[in-house]
């Protein structure tokens, strides 16, 4: 089932407790609307860099809960992220991909393999996903894939499908253990604005600061 | 004439930064998550693969190893943000690969990265700036234009650039460079 991703942005806000939220591209400005907040990183200086920028977000700060939002078309620029994230584990990572299978922002030119690229499998996650969100169950490890546990922090949760699976159908495994991607039809909205806002955190995050 | 330098004197150099590093941050009052000192953002650099493969026995330094060299500049970035002093081991094809990245987020971003570029297949007998193969004579000429500050490491001796040019890219809030000039043995 499609939903508009006003829509979608909007539950999310409504659990995401005090995690730390990376918009990208098209959800940036509905974000802003929506959580207008210090505690949303804004990534559109750098096409594709959203889940890279939230693995290291989350990385760094394993006690906090980092939301990606991204896009479909700014996913395939850095599809190798997905592996990386799925090798280093953070369990304190969602990764959203909001799904519109164009190129919104400079006009709705269709991205390689338009509608055809089935990004999950399970398209429709999306409550699975705020399930996680809300957290409370114990994280499952993933039942196939490669996976890596975190030798350091003990993080587990995120797997990619075994091999023969298309790389598109990366399912990123959630706090509940459910895959936490979000597929959701973007159907118009506003383009995102090309800058870097760096804006995360209350105080104790005395880097972020400008 | 430059001279290799042994893998042991880089990983001891990197440790002392981040713990200088990490002494800074407390400073600030940012109050460490980790036990180890720092993280190594690394997509596989053949020119400094003894470093790359003795860091597989560090416990004190973290690697992640990123898919390519725009994942790891946007992972710097989180890590940046999060409080974690951390280097980018990368090849000079890497850095074109990602220089777009470099741009948006090191220098438009004011992210403080600090990178350690290898210089593959740069001849011991001549100037990068004069080698015969493209991706070495156009390594530090590419910085220049994009106004990076930059270093060659061509022995041991210059091991002291590598805190000297992290805390650059700390101070100017941007991108600072060091390259390694010869294979590390």
């Amino acid at each position: 089932m499609a939903m508009k991703p006003e829509d979608a942005l909007q539950a999310i806000a409504a659990a995401r407790g005090d995690a730390v939220c990376v918009p990208t591209m098209t959800t940036s400005p509905a974000w802003r609307t929506i959580a207008p907040d210090d505690l949303s990183v804004g990534c559109v200086g750098f096409m594709g860099g959203a889940s890279s920028l939230g693995l290291g977000l989350a990385l760094a700060r394993p006690d906090r809960r980092v939301l990606v939002f991204d896009g479909d078309g700014s996913l395939l620029m850095q599809l190798g992220s997905l592996a990386t994230v799925a090798g280093a584990a953070p369990r304190n990572l969602v990764h959203f991909l909001f799904k519109n299978g164009v190129y919104h922002a400079s006009g709705a030119q269709e991205i390689p393999g338009g509608g055809g690229v089935d990004f999950v499998a399970e398209r429709a996650r999306a409550p699975a996903a705020l399930a996680a969100l809300r957290g409370g169950a114990d994280p499952r490890r993933a039942a196939h894939g490669s996976r890596r546990q975190d030798a350091h922090d003990g993080g587990h949760g995120h797997a990619v499908p075994p091999a023969g699976g298309a790389a598109a159908r990366s399912a990123h495994r959630g706090l509940s253990g459910e895959p936490s991607s979000a597929c959701v039809r973007r159907r118009g909205g506003d383009g995102g604005p090309r800058l870097w806002r760096r804006a995360c955190a209350r105080g104790d995050w005395p880097r972020a600061r400008s | 004439m430059p001279e290799s330098i042994p893998a042991p004197l880089i990983i001891d150099t990197l440790k002392d930064t981040f713990r200088d590093a990490r002494a800074a941050l407390a400073a600030e009052g940012v109050r460490p998550r980790h036990e180890h000192l720092g993280w190594i953002l690394s997509v596989p650099d053949t020119h400094q693969k003894t470093v790359l493969a003795a860091l597989d026995k560090e416990r004190a330094l973290r690697v992640l190893t990123c898919s390519t060299e725009d994942e790891a500049n946007a992972v710097a970035a989180g890590l940046w943000m999060g409080g974690e002093p951390f280097v980018l081991m990368i090849q000079h094809a890497g850095l074109y690969a990602s220089i777009n990245t470099l741009r948006g987020v090191a220098m438009d971003g004011r992210v403080p990265i600090f990178y350690m570029i290898g210089l593959l297949s740069r001849e011991k007998d001549k100037d990068p700036r004069e080698s015969r193969h493209s991706m070495v004579r156009y390594c530090e000429p590419l910085l220049d234009v994009f106004g990076v500050p930059h270093a060659r490491l061509e022995g041991p001796d210059d091991v002291h650039l590598i805190p000297e040019y992290y805390r650059l890219a700390q101070k100017r809030r941007g991108p600072a460079v060091v390259l390694v000039g010869l294979e590390t043995s």
